[in-house]
Order: C-alpha cells, then sequence, then structure tokens
C-alpha cells in the first residue's frame, strides 16, 4: 500500500488509479470512446443558429396595398405583438396581400415559437375581415429549409430541356431519394409541369360569336372527377360501377364541343390551339453553365476545359433532419443518384452536383482535426526539448485523452461536430497540457531530488502529483471562470459561438483529471529514478524536508 | 540575469516609477491604436468559400426576358473566370437557400423581377485568389457593363458569411408615417451611401415606381348589359394571364395534369405599351350576357393610367423603408461613420432639423430628422452588420467584465486580500497591449486587412485567465520563499520571476504553438493573433510589472496582519 496521506483531490487520485489495473483499461476505453464520437457525431460546416420565427400571409383579394395596411398588417402586427419572447415583426402590405413575419428571440424554442404563433392567429380568426381567405401561417425552419445537396438536371444533348419526360424522371427520382434515412424536404426547382395548353383564338372567337366564358364552362363541364357508385342486385350483392374521366389524352381536349353553330358542333380545335405541353405561365426557369471537367466529373480539376453550351436544368435540392449527420446524408444522396446513372443517361439527362454542404462540412472537420494533429505534434517536439522524450511522451498522450473525453461528453450533450466545436479544441489545446505539463514536471523534479532514492516510487509520484494540487485546480478555475459568462452572450454571434464556452471548461476539467490520474500512471510504468546523484537543486533542499 | 534585473529595479524607486509609466503609456498608445484605424475592428472578417452568388433585381414591372438578358450578361463575364467551374441560374426564383439568403429574404422571391446565379468555384486550397478579393474585383466590371441593360437594375455580389447571416452589412431603416416622404428620404440615403468610398451594392428595398393601366369595372353599364362583375375580372385574367380551368387525374402521370386556358400569344400580345393599344385590345375582347348577347369589353369598363401603388413595409408596427449596402472587403463600421457624418451635412443642407441619438447604447449611431415645414420627425436607424457587431461587442464585453468579476473574487477566497487580488487582475488585464499591436503587426505582414473580430475578444477573454494564472503562480512562489525560507522581501520577488521564468514561458510557447494554425484561418485569426501576441506581452508583464507592484504592495509582507496563509509546501510548484 502506499504510505502517503494525500491532501488535495490531485494525490486522492493519484492514489487511488496509480496501482489500478483498471486504469489502463479506463484509459484505453476513453480513448475508444473519443474516437466512436469523433466518426458518428454529426458533422456540419457552421453551428446551428436556432433561429425560430414566420410568416403569417393573409391574401384578400381585390385590396390595394394601404387598405391591406389598414385592415390586415395594423391590426395583425398588434395582435402577435402580443406573444411573448418576439424580436421583431415585419409587416408587408402589397396589393392583395398582406404579409407579417415575425423573428424570435434567438434561443427560443422553435416548437413552442411556431405552436405560439399559430395559436394567436387561430385566435383571432374571428377578427379577420371579411373577404379575407385563410391565413397561412408558415413556420421558418432552418435545417429543414436549406439544403445541404443540390443536384442540376439537364438534357446532355441540345440545351432545350424536354420537361415533360424530365419532369416524370425527377419526380420519380425524388421519391426515392426522400425515402433515404434522414433527408427531410426535397424541391424541384426550375421544374415545368405537363398540362395542356389551350390557347384560344381571339378572331376565330368572334368570328363564331362566342366568349372565353364559354370555353371555360364547356372545358369544366367535360373534365369531371366522380367517384365510383355502387349499386346493388336484387340478391344484394354489389355492383361498382364509375364514369370515366372524358379527357384521357390531348385529342380528348381538342374534340370538346364548345357550341353548335348553324346546327353544326364546334369544337375546342376549331378555335384554340390545344397541345400538351408545359405550365408556362409558371415564369421560374433554372439554366446551368459549365466547364466540360464539371460535367465530365472530373473531381480534382472542375475548371478544365471550355464552358459548354448554356442548358436549361431542373434542380433537385435535398435537406436533411436536424441534428442528423450531413456527410452521411450527402454520401447516401450521391449513392443513389449513381445507381440511376446509366438509367438516366438513356433518357438523354445528365446531372451534376452542384452544392455538397457533406463534402464541405467533412472537408472542414478534416482540415481542422489535421490542425490539432499537427498542433499536438508541434508541442511534443517542444517539450522533448525541455523536459526528455519520455516526459514528453506523457503529456502527449495525455491530449488525445482529454479531447476524447470532451468529444464523448459534446457527442452524448447532443453537440455536433462543426467549425467553432474544433476552434474550442484547438483554442484549449495550449492550456490543456499545462495542467500535464506541472504535474510531469514537479515529478521530474521530484525524482532528481537529493532524498528521492530514500522513497518508494509510488509515495514519490503521489506526493509530487499532490503537492501541485491546490495552486493548478485553482488556475484552472481562473481560466474556466473567463469562460463562463461567454455562455451568457447573446444573439446571433452567441449562438454562433456557443461550442466555446460549452467545450473549452470541459476540456480543462478532463485535463484535470487526466494530469492527475495517468500522469503519475504512465510516470510509474514510464519513468526511473535516476542512477546519478543531481547537485544542483540545492534551491529546492528546504522544501523538500518535511 | 532576469533575477539581476528585476532586483535592480526593485531596489531603485525611479526604475520602479518608470516601470509604472512606460507600462500605462505603453497601454494608452496601444489603446489609441483603435480610434487612430491603425487597428480597424470588424465583427468578422470575410472567408474564403467556394462559392458566391449574385443577385440580379431588375426594376419592379420588368419581365422575366429582361431580368435573363441582364443575368446572361453577368454569366458571359463570369465565363471569363479560369476557377469558376459552373453557373446556375434561377429566373423569377431564388438559388436553393443558403446562409446568406436565409436572412436576405432570398426564399421569398417570386417575380418576373428578380434572378439568382449560383457560382461555384475550384476548391479553395488549389485556388489562390480568395473568393472574397475576386468578388471585390469582378463587382466593378458586371455592374458597369450589365446594369444599363435594363434601367434601374440593382446587381449584388454576394459572399458566405464568415459567422452569424445579416440583411447586409449597412442596413438604414428609413422610419416616419409618411409614405411619400419615406420614399424621398430613402433615396436620398441611398444617394450619399452611393457617394461614400467602399460601399457598394446599394439598394433601396421598395418597389420603384412603374406605371400600370387600371380597369375600372363600370358597375352600372355591367348590370344593364346582363353580366356581372365578378365575370368581367375573371374574364380579363383568364384572357391574359390564363387559369388552369380543370384537374384531371392519371395513373400514368407524376401528378395532376391541368388543362390551362389562355389566349393565343398573338392574340394578347399588345402593339405598344400605351392606352391606345390596350383599349384597341380590350375592344375585340367580348363577354356573352345571360340572353346570350355578346357584349365589348371595352363597354363596360373604363380605362385610366395609374401609378402602381409600391409595397408597404413595416418594422415593428412602423413604417419604413430599407436601404442597403454591402461594404467591399472593408469593416462595415468606418465608411458607415463616414456616410453618417455625410448624412448629418447633407439633410442640414436640405433644410432638416438633424438630432443624433442621445446616450450610448446599440442604437447610438441613429439620427432623428425633423421636417422643419411639417414638423414631422423621422428616424434614420442602422441596423444590420453594425447592429449585430455593436450588440456582440457589448455582449462580450460584459462576458468580460463578468470574467474580470469572477476572476478578482476567486482570488480574494484564495489569497484574502484584495491587493493582491487587484494586482493579478492588473496583471492580467495589460495583456491587451500585446492583443492590439500583434493586431497592428498582423495588419503589417497580410496583404488583407487584419481586422480586430469578435473571436479577438475571445481570445482576450481567454488569455485572462492565461495570465492571472502566471501572476497567481509567481505571487504564491515569492511568498513561500519569504516564510519557509525567510528571505528579504524585494530578493524573494526577484528570485521568484527568475524561477518561475521558465515554466512560464514554456506554458506560453505551448499556447503559443498552439494557437499558430489558428492564425492562418480567416475567422478565428483574430484568435490566434490575440493569444499568441497576448500571451508574449503576458509573460513580460508577469516577468517585470507584476513584481514591481508586488513590491509595492503592503499585503505582501509577513507580518502579524498577513500570516502565513496556506501551508508552503502546496505552492513549491517547479524548481
Amino acid at each position: 500500500m502506499i504510505n502517503y496521506q494525500p491532501k488535495d483531490i490531485a494525490g486522492k487520485l493519484a492514489k487511488a488509479f496509480l496501482k489500478n489495473p483498471l486504469t489502463a483499461i479506463l484509459g484505453a476505453t476513453l480513448i475508444i470512446l473519443g474516437y466512436i464520437s469523433l466518426m458518428v457525431m454529426p458533422r456540419e460546416e457552421d453551428p446551428q443558429i436556432a433561429i425560430s420565427g414566420g410568416a403569417v400571409i393573409v391574401p384578400i383579394p381585390g385590396a390595394t396595398a394601404a387598405e391591406v395596411e389598414k385592415v390586415i398588417v395594423n391590426p395583425l402586427e398588434r395582435k402577435l405583438r402580443e406573444i411573448k419572447g418576439i424580436k421583431h415583426i415585419y409587416g408587408m402590405a402589397m396589393d392583395n396581400v398582406g404579409i407579417v413575419n415575425v423573428v424570435y428571440k434567438i434561443g427560443e424554442r422553435r416548437e413552442d415559437a411556431n405552436l405560439k404563433l399559430y395559436d394567436k392567429v387561430m385566435q383571432n380568426m374571428n377578427k379577420m375581415p371579411k373577404g379575407t381567405m385563410q391565413p397561412l401561417v408558415k413556420p421558418f425552419d432552418i435545417d429543414i429549409d436549406i439544403p445541404i445537396v443540390t443536384v442540376a438536371f439537364y438534357p446532355k444533348d441540345g440545351s432545350k430541356a424536354n420537361y415533360e419526360e424530365m419532369y416524370r424522371t425527377i419526380r420519380a427520382l425524388q421519391q426515392k431519394i426522400n425515402a433515404i434515412d434522414n433527408v427531410a424536404k426535397t424541391t424541384l426547382k426550375g421544374a415545368h409541369k405537363p398540362q395542356f395548353n389551350v390557347e384560344v383564338d381571339m378572331g376565330k372567337l368572334s368570328a363564331y360569336n362566342l366568349s372565353m366564358g364559354q370555353i371555360m364552362k364547356a372545358i369544366q363541364s367535360v373534365a369531371v372527377d366522380v367517384p365510383d357508385v355502387k349499386g346493388r342486385t336484387k340478391d344484394n350483392k354489389l355492383i361498382i360501377f364509375g364514369v370515366k374521366n372524358a379527357i384521357e389524352n390531348v385529342d380528348d381536349v381538342k374534340n370538346i364541343i364548345v357550341a353548335q353553330y348553324m346546327g353544326s358542333p364546334i369544337y375546342l380545335r376549331d378555335v384554340a390551339k390545344i397541345e400538351r405541353g408545359i405550365d408556362y405561365q409558371n415564369f421560374k426557369d433554372a439554366y446551368l453553365d459549365m466547364r466540360e471537367g464539371k460535367a465530365k466529373g472530373d473531381k480534382e480539376k472542375p475548371n478544365r476545359g471550355k464552358f459548354i453550351p448554356q442548358k436549361e436544368q431542373v434542380t433537385l435540392t435535398i435537406a436533411k433532419l436536424a441534428g442528423t449527420n450531413a456527410v452521411f446524408v450527402a454520401k447516401d444522396v450521391e449513392k443513389v443518384l449513381e445507381e440511376h446513372k446509366a438509367e438516366l443517361a438513356k433518357k438523354g439527362i445528365g446531372y451534376v452536383i452542384t452544392r455538397d454542404y457533406g463534402e464541405r462540412a467533412n472537408e472542414a472537420v478534416n482540415e481542422l482535426m489535421q490542425h490539432l494533429m499537427f498542433t499536438i505534434l508541434i508541442i511534443a517536439i517542444m517539450l522533448i526539448f525541455a523536459l526528455g522524450f519520455k516526459e514528453s511522451l506523457i503529456v502527449t498522450f495525455s491530449v488525445p485523452a482529454i479531447l476524447a473525453i470532451t468529444l464523448f461528453i459534446a457527442y452524448i450533450t447532443g453537440q455536433t461536430i462543426n467549425r467553432i466545436t474544433l476552434f474550442a479544441f484547438l483554442l484549449s489545446l495550449g492550456l490543456l497540457v499545462d495542467a500535464a505539463i506541472i504535474v510531469i514536471e514537479n515529478i521530474h523534479r521530484h525524482l532528481h531530488a537529493h532524498d528521492a532514492d530514500k522513497k518508494d516510487m509510488e509515495v514519490l509520484l503521489v506526493e509530487a502529483t499532490d503537492e501541485i494540487g491546490a495552486p493548478t485546480n485553482v488556475a484552472t478555475l481562473a481560466i474556466i471562470l473567463t469562460m463562463v459568462p461567454m455562455a451568457f452572450v447573446g444573439g446571433m454571434m452567441g449562438s454562433f459561438m456557443k461550442p466555446i464556452p460549452l467545450n473549452v471548461p470541459v476540456a480543462l476539467i478532463a485535463s484535470l483529471f487526466v494530469a492527475y490520474i495517468f500522469t503519475p500512471y504512465l510516470g510509474l510504468k514510464l519513468l526511473k529514478k535516476p542512477k546519478h546523484k543531481h547537485s544542483h537543486h540545492k534551491k529546492h533542499e528546504n522544501k523538500e524536508s518535511k | 540575469m532576469l533575477e539581476k534585473l528585476v532586483y535592480n529595479i526593485l531596489n531603485s524607486k525611479t526604475k520602479k516609477f518608470l516601470v509604472i509609466v512606460l507600462t500605462l503609456v505603453a497601454l494608452v498608445l496601444s489603446v489609441l491604436m483603435i480610434p487612430a484605424d491603425l487597428v480597424k475592428a470588424r465583427m468578422l472578417p470575410g472567408k474564403s468559400a467556394n462559392t458566391f452568388s449574385v443577385y440580379v433585381d431588375t426594376p419592379t414591372g420588368s419581365s422575366k426576358e429582361q431580368t435573363k438578358k441582364v443575368s446572361q450578361c453577368v454569366i458571359d463575364i463570369l465565363k471569363k473566370e479560369k476557377e469558376i467551374t459552373d453557373m446556375e441560374l434561377y429566373v423569377g426564383d431564388g438559388i436553393p437557400l443558403d446562409y446568406a439568403g436565409l436572412v436576405k429574404g432570398a426564399g421569398m422571391k417570386n417575380s418576373e423581377n428578380v434572378a439568382e446565379i449560383a457560382v461555384n468555384l475550384t476548391n479553395k486550397h488549389t485556388r489562390k485568389e480568395k473568393s472574397f478579393v475576386m468578388v471585390s474585383r469582378l463587382r466593378p466590371t458586371i455592374k458597369a457593363s450589365c446594369e444599363p441593360l435594363v434601367k434601374g437594375t440593382v446587381i449584388k455580389l454576394i459572399e458566405q458569411p464568415a459567422g452569424p447571416p445579416t440583411l447586409a452589412s449597412i442596413v438604414v431603416e428609413v422610419t416616419g408615417d409618411d409614405l411619400n416622404k419615406l420614399q424621398e428620404l430613402s433615396h436620398e440615403v441611398a444617394k450619399v451611401l452611393k457617394r461614400t468610398k467602399k460601399v457598394v451594392d446599394v439598394d433601396i428595398m421598395s418597389d420603384d415606381p412603374y406605371k400600370k393601366y387600371e380597369l375600372i369595372p363600370n358597375k352600372d353599364k355591367i348590370a344593364r348589359s346582363g353580366l356581372s362583375v365578378e365575370q368581367v375580372n375573371k374574364i380579363i385574367y383568364l384572357a391574359f394571364e390564363g387559369m388552369v380551368v380543370a384537374h384531371k387525374n392519371s395513373k400514368n402521370e407524376a401528378g395532376q395534369i391541368g388543362i390551362f386556358l389562355t389566349l393565343e400569344p398573338n392574340s394578347k400580345r399588345f402593339d405598344t405599351r400605351s392606352l391606345e393599344a390596350l383599349k384597341n385590345k380590350l375592344s375585340s375582347m367580348n363577354l356573352m350576357n345571360k340572353k346570350g348577347m355578346l357584349v365589348s369589353l371595352t363597354e363596360v369598363v373604363d380605362i385610366k393610367e395609374v401609378n402602381a401603388k409600391p409595397m408597404i413595409m413595416h418594422k415593428d408596427l412602423r413604417r419604413m423603408i430599407n436601404v442597403i449596402a454591402e461594404t467591399d472587403n472593408e469593416s462595415q463600421v468606418y465608411p458607415l461613420l463616414a456616410a453618417r457624418d455625410d448624412m448629418i451635412k447633407h439633410f442640414k443642407k436640405l433644410g432638416y432639423k438633424v438630432e443624433k441619438e442621445p446616450g450610448i447604447s446599440t442604437y447610438m449611431f441613429d439620427l432623428h430628422l425633423t421636417d422643419p415645414k411639417t414638423g414631422k420627425k423621422y428616424l434614420l436607424r442602422w441596423d444590420g452588420e453594425m447592429k449585430v457587431t455593436l450588440d456582440t461587442f457589448r455582449d462580450l464585453g460584459a462576458a468580460f467584465i463578468g470574467a474580470l468579476i469572477l476572476i478578482f473574487l476567486l482570488l480574494v477566497v484564495y489569497y484574502k486580500s484584495f491587493a493582491l487580488s487587484g494586482i493579478v487582475l492588473a496583471g492580467s488585464f495589460l495583456s491587451i497591449i500585446g492583443v492590439i499591436v500583434g493586431h497592428w503587426v498582423a495588419d503589417l505582414v497580410t496583404t488583407d486587412t487584419f481586422f480586430l473580430t469578435a473571436t479577438s475578444l475571445i481570445g482576450f477573454i481567454a488569455l485572462m485567465g492565461i495570465s492571472s494564472r502566471n501572476s497567481l503562480l509567481l505571487i504564491d512562489f515569492a511568498k513561500s520563499l519569504m516564510e519557509a525560507k525567510g528571505m528579504e522581501k524585494k530578493r524573494a520577488i526577484a528570485t521568484a520571476s527568475a524561477t518561475r521564468a521558465k515554466p512560464i514561458a514554456l506554458t506560453a510557447v505551448a499556447i503559443i504553438l498552439g494557437s499558430a494554425l489558428l492564425a492562418s484561418d480567416p475567422v478565428f485569426g483574430g484568435l490566434g493573433v490575440a493569444l499568441i501576441s497576448g500571451t508574449v506581452a503576458a509573460v513580460f508583464v508577469s516577468l517585470i510589472f507584476v513584481p514591481v507592484l508586488m513590491d509595492n504592495s503592503k499585503a505582501m509582507d509577513i507580518d502579524d496582519e498577513n500570516p502565513i496563509h496556506h501551508d508552503p509546501n502546496d505552492i513549491s510548484i517547479t524548481r
């Protein structure tokens, strides 16, 4: 048994773990846990900032902007003002529609915020002016709204897209991508839906003495869907029959009879041009310009070659669920696309990935991990010169152990790995080797002291650790205290920086424990008492003699 | 050697005085570097990214063909850039939402006069030119050649924000009651911003005035011709805009298929943009009344040319028009202050009474205008990145003071002496000299402006803890020498600072090496530089300045009032 009564927590920890066989297993477990956390923790480039808010859209057809302001925007703003936690209210009064956007203070829980907004609007539905249509409450949702991957689909030959075909193919693909784990919202941008376009010639219309209204009615009266009808037989069996929609293809539309003229029917095709086309009233178009390198999927040099002629395109945007790993989701999406590449090519459709936040996040995280490793190496080399090889090795081991603990704690508290988390690590790196340096230096000094030979190695290690416990604790506490107020910084920047006050104190506390537990333990395994006597430690003699 | 130096200083009153004076002079000089613009402050510097976007806004009422034409011009210029791999143009719509677009309202874009281009660049590691430098270089070319294509067009080049996104670097909210006056004032504000140096992409966030024609249904005539107002409205819309009048579900299709009814393009094309052309066209349109007779549209509506009513914007229940602008690779603080001075002069010249916002708050740059003729008041409020910057610096400043108080309390608990705690605190505060000078040096050696940022402040706060630890260990060591060995005070302090020099330097080198890679990062460079230069300053402060203060402090003396405060064994840390 170690014959020394430690006074400080430092010595107590050192004593408890010094001869314990589980210490090595604990160390290994910590590092493995840290490594697993590093691998499975959701990665993203920037930390998530919880911005809550939403828009209330109230259409009121026929009202001018000034009217909308008075009857919709002003009263609605006053009502929404009653909600607690709202930071700003933005009102927009336009012809025919009033929009009120609310932005909550940062840190307001999203679910509560949305509910409060919805609640307030619904409570006051009876106060809506006459003539308004059902108000729309649309909460913002960053995770779901910001796509992490966007893919542009384009026609391989020529520049004009066959939207009909493309729409059908991409829609089917969208369904498959949506089925991937953790994919949230997917949207199509620049897509045009198929529709039957009926373009009426005004001259012919007046020639047949017809009006637009008549044509509209004629179409509506034919294109009806009726549910199946059930009838019963005499012996109570069901007979089911349905009326088929009269319009199946473009010819059916052409052959709609609009009116009778001089006893003969006038067909729709007589007064209008009818075709199956795209919804050209939707003015949103998307185009794509890219270099040959990008089109060929050259990852190294996507800027190789000339720009190929501009193409019409449809962009599929893919967002992920909150708190999931952007890297994994992006990879899965890429895999699904790859599987369908040949099929798409057969239909003459090519695709390029135009945004990949997963890759960006992975790159940012990996780059910073390299920085971290490199920094640890530099510090280790410096310590070899200052303290010696074995001592340096012990300190160098303590760094991954501390980072592993911090990572694991960050993982179980639901944080993600992002740029700021890693900067918190880099920031704490200079601080957290300190505890280990102080302990190892004191051990080093004790080993070379005059009375080292008289003492047991174990006692010496525990004593050396215990001795510096109190001031190291206070010094570390001082640094932790500087980080505490930072956690209360508000606003966007506060949320953005939050990983620093969250992780640096954890890393510092971990550094104390690692220094007190593993430094003496490794010291026992690696360090030996020097054979020869040192004589240049006179200064400290007084302190060694208790 | 250090021991001798410190001992010499401590033994001479003039030298001690000199050390204190020099330190204070250094402090004052370094702090003065901020108002002297030698070190520039900014919330976060530009960040080199692999992408940027271009927003094209043609005037309200422009067609998508016009918008496409301007966008195409931008794309043609960008095609000459070697580092651009691909571009996606979205007409009438925003690019897929990103961080920048989130607060700039990109998701709300839904009209023919807007377009956005997503520009993807090669990997930033292999690319020489930083994206924000590239944007800054391209901006004048693009604006000069493409904006004139459609008069009133505004083209903005949007960079990815390094930190939290804001509406724009510079946002002026023109607030008041009179709508017309607000329009007028916002144009004046935009004029001033446009002539301010380094301010680019000025845009007034309100609809541009444009002419439109109003068809006023003549209720009397409509009723007499056996029609209804609803019918008239619907038919006009149907004819020119078109409507999906029926749907068809199909098992073979991806979704419902609509039957879209409208006039044939040739039938609905107007000859010119004039009242006459509109009248001509409408006269050939017929409506059928209940009796089955056709009535010409022009017979039942009156046509008038009017100015389109612009959208009315509110913020926090007040009418407001935003004027936004970006800064060209520069902190928004300095152009903003220049613009503000110019505005005060400009509005005074226009006859307004201009008052500054009294007191210090995050709205302290606001201007109050009073129209002398009507007595109405208007407010020019600075929002955007400036507000966020002020809020952040205020919060971080408060966090800093909080950290000071917490450390002070901790030290008082540990030492049971206010004087000693004060010394430690003063010592750690002085690392600000290093932080500011470090930024100045960093600015000198880098090609881009190196800003004092929010991350620098975070670094400074962290430094407080680090340098207070240095002083703490120094005081502990000196005390233990005096108590246990009975050394004379001055000699003990000198010995302590000499022997502590190695471990202090060792930890300092660890911090400097640890932060060296940080310093090269655009966003966290401030933190890295603050840590490196602050640590260097902290080493000097704790080895020379703190000993002087210790010597002057009575709390260091050992007498009956200051008994040995704890076991000397606790504090013999290193040799």
